[in-house]
């Protein structure tokens, strides 16, 4: 999503976030590049700018590794488009990185934390 | 890993289809924000534009997208080989030794392979080579004996497995009317022949089938070599006639150069057919082989089922005393290499245990050198360099490594290459052909890159284990090395018993293989080798046509030579000792039960005159020589060999037995025994002597000979004198040899001191590397515990006790290599059997020898740093600590 028609200062996504937050959009069901980019940017309340020119890297490196597997389906609306779905290996490493991530968080929380 | 095999994957199945997919995706992607964005009431150029421009720049984002599907950049490789320079540049000495001992390695193992190749891998220059098959007979025992011309005609017209059969045949005969009398190589063959071969006329014409038909005129077509050596290269000998044995041959054309069929190259080709008498009979051998193109399909074994088929029905048809005899048939190439084939696998064997040893030593170098390098690789983890992208580092500079060793490699199989050709025995085919082409260069390379990536594996097993603190927090080095190094030591510890091991078999086979040639040089030969002048001589059957004339010849020959200046005695015979295979015949003894006709015993015919015992020293143990009694009308008599009366009479006499050539079954004169002479090596000095049968010359006539001469002096002065005396009873009689006996006795060894010198080489290489190992190994080994001795040494420990504990380090090394490498020449001597002659290839004295051989030089590797062990200076290494 560039910033074009946004002018509100948003968040760069960290190093390696991008992969963890695509597996974790997939976890739903399966979902083209367009309605992946369209859940991140809903649930972090338009926090993130996803970029094309990463989101597309991401998967093609996701697809390697064998954490998800794509497929060209019909969408609802009678378009076909490629789908993205989440592998059981994909989920393991789903499962170990949003822990990793929840302590990251907990841990940055503390730190930042305004002293009482 | 699993990133790396979909990138290969994709390699191969779908690099074009990606970029269209691609494309497709994106414009999908957008078309779907496109119906969104109509449906929250935009209109559709709007709804396009918003689109585009919130996706961003397609062109770029699946270029992105293709990227990820690369390999790291030409740039990272780039970088990686400069660091590995670098490390090359800043280890000078430990580089030089790392180079030079794969070079050795990897030069030997391509010498040797090229040779290999170039004598058993490389297809024949023939049309369809892998179906070309050797056919001869075959009896119970003895395969692939001569094809009659009769059974070779029923094969050639029953047959249903080959597209074409050619015979072949070969003589000698004498080409006069030029200016020398000269002795020529004639190869009889069929048409067929030139067609199967894949020859062509350089000029003129082969000749075909209607050139074959019996009283067709006789016509010659002349090698390229002798046409151009010996004739001189002219045109016009098309159409001229050649004279030889005296009859007259018309030139019709000229082969075009190639590779010869015959391993001693014939100077022209006759028409088979038109030697062969017209009513043969179907036992009737001359010396003729077989050679046949199987149909696309058949296999040699039902190639000879096939023949045997017709054998079988000719039995029947057309019954003789040899209806046991069967086909051969076995794929050309494996008959023109089955001499060799063992010989030159057991070298690649050797070759290939020496770089097996070169890896070791400098897989265990390596090993020592990443274990010093723990602190540069902890920094270079800590700095953020991923332990893959350093194991790949360390991977590249061992391949570095390696390719440079590799190079140097070539270079010294280059030379090594011209040293083996001109020291090979002549006799292997395809030898001089040797090359280091692609082929070779593949191997080469293949195995430069095998021997980077298994020397560079160790390091990467020690990388797993990498502590990335204890190198940072701890400044001193022997701490790293007493703690970190102990894994990769029992590595290294391993490999230096393997290669004792290893060294133990090379150098136990060369010690056989050197054994055997000082058995067959100096087992007892039989006879008196030294001051002999052999002189070989076939007599024309045009000059010499009667049994009479040939025999008048020889015996004015025999007594010419012997009153020459400086000659002492001079005697006739038909194959000299070492003289190879010159024929051997069934024969039965008289007076015992006739064996079944498949176990008709063979033994060597020979032929002597009444002088040659007595002019060879050889003894006679029984009875009595030739004597000029024994004419043609006289009763026929025969002397045979110890070996040949021991075989039979091994506790009675052998003198007054009768034996009768031929066996029970095919017919044949009988002989009465009147002398058994001592054994002589017939078939070459490094065989056991068979049993031979000699006949007298003037009851078994023959126009060959070796006339031998014994001189008092140097035989060499008496070549001259010899040849001119030749020349003086017959002018247009040529010589086929005539030189210094021991010199072609010594030659017949020439193929057995090759690979001796070879395998001998391959020890000696051997056991450097392994001292170098050795050596290597318990340099490091004390390094490391230098501040343990230090202690030690402080403790109160003297000298000698500090000696003995890091000589008991050495011992157990060394003992557990010894004892491997026993274990594992014991398991091989079944193959090396076959190799050695006169010893034993259990032989324990000889086991012993090699084993103090390598228990020495590897002592004497682990002597300096044992030594050195005794010099720390305690109170200065306390002071560091």
């Amino acid at each position: 999503m560039s910033t074009v028609d946004d002018r509100r200062e948003r968040l760069e996504l960290l190093q390696g976030t991008l992969e963890v937050l695509i597996l974790r959009s997939l976890q739903l069901g399966a979902n083209h590049a367009y309605g992946i980019g369209q859940f991140l940017e809903r649930q972090s309340e338009s926090e993130f700018v996803v970029d094309n020119g990463s989101l597309y890297p991401a998967l093609q490196r996701l697809l390697q590794r064998g954490w998800i597997t794509a497929q060209w389906k019909t969408s609802p609306n009678a378009r076909r488009a490629k789908y993205y779905r989440l592998t059981p290996l994909g989920r393991k490493q789903l499962v170990a990185a949003a822990g990793r991530w929840r302590r990251f968080v907990l841990a940055m929380g503390r730190i930042l934390a305004p002293e009482t | 890993m699993r990133e790396w095999w979909s990138k290969l994957g994709a390699l191969v199945t779908r690099r074009r289809g990606l970029a269209a997919e691609l494309d497709e995706e994106m414009a999908a992607h957008i078309a779907l924000e496109i119906d969104e964005n109509i449906a929250r009431g935009m209109t559709p150029e709007a709804a396009r534009a918003a689109a585009r421009r919130h996706f961003g720049n397609v062109t770029l984002t699946a270029e992105l997208a293709r990227q990820a599907w690369s390999f790291p950049t030409f740039e990272s490789l780039l970088q990686d080989l400069r660091y590995g320079l670098r490390g090359i540049r800043r280890a000078p000495g430990f580089s030089l030794v790392v180079i030079l001992t794969l070079a050795l390695g990897i030069g030997a193992n391509t010498a040797i392979f090229s040779v290999i190749y170039s004598v058993l891998l490389r297809p024949l220059p023939y049309p369809h080579a892998d179906r070309l098959v050797w056919l001869g007979e075959s009896t119970a025992k003895s395969e692939g004996i001569s094809v009659t011309w009769v059974n070779y005609g029923h094969w050639r017209d029953d047959n249903h497995s080959f597209g074409e059969l050619a015979a072949f045949e070969r003589t000698h005969l004498t080409l006069t009317g030029r200016d020398e009398p000269l002795l020529t190589r004639a190869g009889l063959v069929t048409s067929s022949f030139f067609r199967l071969l894949g020859m062509r006329p350089e000029a003129g014409r082969l000749w075909s089938e209607s050139d074959e038909r019996p009283g067709a005129p006789k016509t010659v077509v002349l090698s390229h070599t002798f046409w151009s050596d010996r004739l001189g290269h002219e045109p016009r000998v098309l159409g001229s006639t050649l004279q030889l044995d005296g009859e007259p041959y018309s030139v019709i054309g000229v082969a075009a150069p190639g590779y010869q069929f015959f391993t001693k190259p014939v100077d022209y080709y006759l028409p088979l057919a038109l030697s062969k008498s017209a009513r043969p009979s179907r036992g009737q051998h001359g010396s003729i082989r077989a050679l046949g193109r199987l149909r696309p399909g058949v296999t040699p074994a039902a190639a000879q089922a096939d023949l045997d088929r017709i054998m079988l029905h000719l039995a029947e048809a057309d019954p003789g005393p040899e209806n046991d005899h069967r086909a051969y048939a076995t794929l050309l190439a494996d008959y023109l290499t089955r001499e060799f084939k063992l010989t030159l696998l057991i070298l690649m064997a050797a070759v290939g245990l020496v770089l097996a040893i070169a890896c070791a030593n400098v897989a265990s170098l390596v090993l020592a050198r990443s274990t010093a390098r723990a602190r540069e690789m902890a920094i270079r983890a800590a700095i953020g360099g991923g332990r893959a992208r350093l194991a790949r580092q360390l991977l590249t500079e061992n391949l570095l490594l390696a390719a440079l060793g590799g190079s140097a490699g070539l270079v010294l199989a280059h030379w090594c290459l011209r040293a083996l050709i001109g020291m090979g025995p002549r006799d292997i085919p395809r030898l001089a052909e040797t090359a280091l082409d692609w082929q070779v260069l593949l191997f080469g390379s293949a195995t430069t890159i095998l021997t980077g990536i298994v020397v560079g594996l160790a390091p990467l097993w020690t990388l797993r284990k990498v502590d990335l603190i204890a190198p940072l927090k701890d400044g001193s080095r022997s701490v790293i090395g007493a703690s970190g190094a102990r894994g990769g030591q029992s590595l290294r510890s391993v490999l230096v018993v393997a290669e004792i091991g290893i060294t133990l078999l090379l150098v136990f086979t060369s010690a056989l293989l050197l054994h055997s040639l000082i058995a067959a040089q100096t087992a007892p030969l039989g006879f008196d080798p030294r001051r002999l002048v052999a002189l070989e001589l076939v007599l024309p059957s045009a000059s010499y046509p009667s049994d009479e004339s040939r025999g008048a010849f020889r015996d004015r020959l025999t007594e010419d030579l012997r009153h020459l200046p400086g000659a002492v005695a001079a005697g006739a015979v038909y194959c000299p000792p070492s003289g190879g295979d010159c024929g051997d015949w069934f024969y039965s003894i008289v007076d015992q039960p006739a064996p079944p006709p498949g176990e008709v015993p063979v033994s060597l015919f020979n032929m002597a005159d009444p002088t040659y015992f007595r002019t060879m020293h050889i003894p006679l143990r029984l009875g009595r020589g030739f004597a000029d009694a024994d004419r043609p009308g006289a009763p026929r008599v025969a002397i045979v060999n110890e070996a040949f009366a021991r075989k039979h009479w091994p506790a009675e006499s052998a003198l007054g037995r009768r034996i009768k050539s031929g066996g029970p079954y095919i017919a044949g004169p009988t002989y009465q025994i009147v002398g058994v002479a001592g054994n002589v090596s017939q078939m070459g000095l490094d065989t056991e002597p068979l049993p031979e049968i000699f006949l007298p010359f003037s009851q078994a006539p023959s126009a060959a000979m070796v006339v031998m001469i014994r001189t008092s002096g140097d035989p060499a002065s008496l070549i001259s004198a010899a040849r001119h005396r030749v020349r003086e009873i017959d002018r247009n009689l040529p010589i086929q040899s005539l030189q210094v006996f021991e010199k072609s006795l010594v030659a017949t060894l020439e193929r057995r001191r090759f690979s001796t010198l070879l395998q001998l080489l391959f020890a000696a290489l051997a056991i450097i590397l392994a001292a170098v190992g050795v050596f290597g190994l318990l340099s490091y080994w004390v390094n490391l515990r230098e501040n343990e001795i230090a202690i030690r040494m402080a403790l109160g420990a003297r000298g000698t006790a500090i000696l003995s504990w890091v000589g008991a380090q050495a011992l157990r090394l060394i003992a557990a290599g010894v004892a491997l490498g026993a274990i594992s020449a014991w398991a091989a001597s079944h193959w090396l059997q076959s190799l050695v002659f006169g010893v034993s290839a259990r032989s324990p004295a000889t086991m012993a020898a090699a084993a103090l051989a390598v228990i020495a030089t590897a002592g004497l590797g682990a002597a300096l740093p044992t030594w050195r062990a005794t010099r720390v200076d305690a109170v200065r290494k306390l002071h560091e600590a």
